[in-house]
């Protein structure tokens, strides 16, 4: 597990799949080989009136870390981490009275995996309870733990496929972590603010083509 | 004291002559009782001679081993075990024909030994008859004669190697040391080089033999490659520069340029190739450190 950096990908007049395609060809050509598929997943729950101040809860789910269900507590002021293992969504079930899963919100990114020497490099299609709603382009470097020692490796790594569209600065919240060592955890943090960003966005003019 | 060693050879000779008569007086009970009754002990009371023929042999036989008994508790014991040096490790040899070469270095010791002895006293005759052209030829002479007999570094009691280690772990702020021994007293030991890597270097002696380059998060093991392929090549790198700080006769300082080298990959991430100003080039960092300089550089661009 290394150091990952999470991005958008603005999709300017094409289609979801147009761009995956298209940056899956730039990566191929760099010399890339596909490794299966990702998928990561997230599903909001919010406490009842009946606990007093409104809390949600975000489950998790990384194919990365098959075993591991992330949740992340947001009271409003701080969020709380958390890793567990697969039990944790029966307990969610359990606790069904208490918080209650919001509908419509499902939030999920999937598409191919790609491994480029010591990078691993994933193009997500982001859907909103199966609405597209944007492609994220995570790129890992695996054998690097501190972000503040990779982070110009893997921006240069960026710039080399995503040209322009490559950040210009470590995301948010790296920031303050970036002498820190990287855990899957903070990958789940990354694609908790870019959900939680497209859910708030409208839906992109263009659809995604039934596929 | 010369007196003492001779009396001590004569009291071996004695035992050792002592000990062959004893053999072949053994050797003739065993021939007389493999051969049985002969012709020679006649017809009357063959038995009754062979028999006595045999009381004789034995009574020879116990005399002969009290001989060697008495022999052997005159000799004194030597002081100590041998110290046989650097000529031990030819014991651990397995090929049949290098088992040979024990007699060989005896040879080969005896012979530098006599010549040492005739350079002295060949030395002292030229001293006596001080014939010198020129000042400075003498000079030199003199110095060289003076110089510390050179030490090879792979037979070194374990103490000095684990100072030697430990103080490799406090000159560098950001390197943890630590050193087991799998086998005998060679030390096995894992440098942790800040957050970016570990090291673990097989030593002999104080020469170091092989260095396997593994993320923090992999295992110890010294033969298995990092599953990383910048690793793998930082591997393959340290050990060509292993290779090229060997120096026999300094080890000591051979390790330490080694280690200074090593420390520089602590900006294996960070720094930029000298050579072509990026940071990937074919997807990789600059695993090639320069190793005067130290400056990072692709392996392509060096």
């Amino acid at each position: 597990m290394g150091v990952t950096i999470l991005s958008q990908f603005p999709i300017d007049n094409r289609t979801g799949p147009q761009t995956i395609e298209m940056l899956t060809k730039r990566i191929l050509a760099l010399g890339s080989v596909q490794q299966g598929h990702f998928l990561v997943d997230c599903e909001t729950y919010s406490s009842v009136q009946a606990l007093g101040h409104q809390r949600s809860v975000h489950v998790l789910h990384n194919s990365e870390q098959p075993a591991t269900v992330f949740s992340l507590l947001d009271t409003g002021t701080k969020i709380i981490p958390l890793a567990t293992d697969g039990l944790f969504d029966l307990l969610m079930m359990k606790m069904a009275s208490f918080y209650q899963s919001k509908k419509q919100t499902k939030a999920e990114s999937k598409g191919p995996r790609f491994e480029i020497a010591d990078f691993c490099v994933k193009l997500g299609t982001v859907t909103v309870s199966s609405n597209f709603k944007g492609v994220l382009v995570e790129v890992e470097y695996k054998p690097c733990v501190i972000p503040a020692l990779c982070w110009e490796l893997i921006l240069e790594f960026l710039q080399g496929f995503l040209g322009s569209s490559a950040p210009a600065a470590p995301p948010a919240f790296l920031q303050n972590r970036m002498q820190e060592i990287y855990s899957p955890i903070d990958t789940i943090q990354q694609y908790l603010e870019h959900f939680t960003h497209f859910r708030k966005s409208q839906a992109p003019t263009m659809m995604m083509r039934p596929q | 004291m010369e007196q003492r060693e001779v009396r001590d050879i004569d009291a071996l000779n004695a035992a050792l002559n002592s000990v062959k008569v004893l053999r072949s007086n053994v050797r003739r009970v065993f021939e007389s009782v493999s051969n049985g009754l002969r012709s020679d002990h006649g017809e009357d009371g063959k038995e009754n001679k062979y028999i006595l023929e045999l009381q004789e042999l034995l009574t020879t036989v116990n005399n002969n081993l009290r001989e060697v008994e008495g022999s052997v508790a005159n000799l004194t014991p030597p002081p100590g075990p041998f110290t046989l040096g650097n000529t031990t490790y030819l014991s651990q040899e397995t090929t049949l024909e290098r088992q040979q070469l024990y007699g060989q270095l005896v040879n080969n010791y005896k012979w530098t030994d006599k010549i040492r002895a005739y350079s002295v006293l060949a030395g002292d005759i030229f001293e006596s008859n001080k014939f010198v052209k020129t000042h400075k030829s003498t000079n030199l002479l003199v110095n060289q004669k003076r110089r510390k007999p050179h030490a090879i570094h792979h037979n070194v009691p374990p103490e000095i190697i684990e100072t030697f280690i430990n103080g490799i772990g406090r000159f560098y702020n950001d390197m943890t040391v630590t050193a087991n021994r799998p086998a005998g007293p060679n030390p096995v030991i894992q440098i942790s080089l800040g957050r970016v890597f570990k090291a673990i270097i097989a030593f002999k002696g104080l020469i170091i033999e092989f260095v396997t380059v593994k993320s923090l998060s992999e295992n110890n093991d010294l033969w298995s490659e990092s599953r990383y392929k910048v690793f793998r090549k930082v591997s393959d790198h340290c050990n060509a520069a292993m290779c090229h700080f060997f120096t026999p006769y300094s080890a000591d300082t051979s390790i330490k340029s080694y280690m200074e080298w090593l420390h520089s990959y602590i900006t294996l991430f960070s720094a930029p190739c000298k050579g072509c100003s990026k940071r990937l080039n074919s997807n990789m960092p600059p695993t090639w450190r320069n190793f005067t300089t130290l400056e990072a550089y692709h392996e392509e661009c060096k």
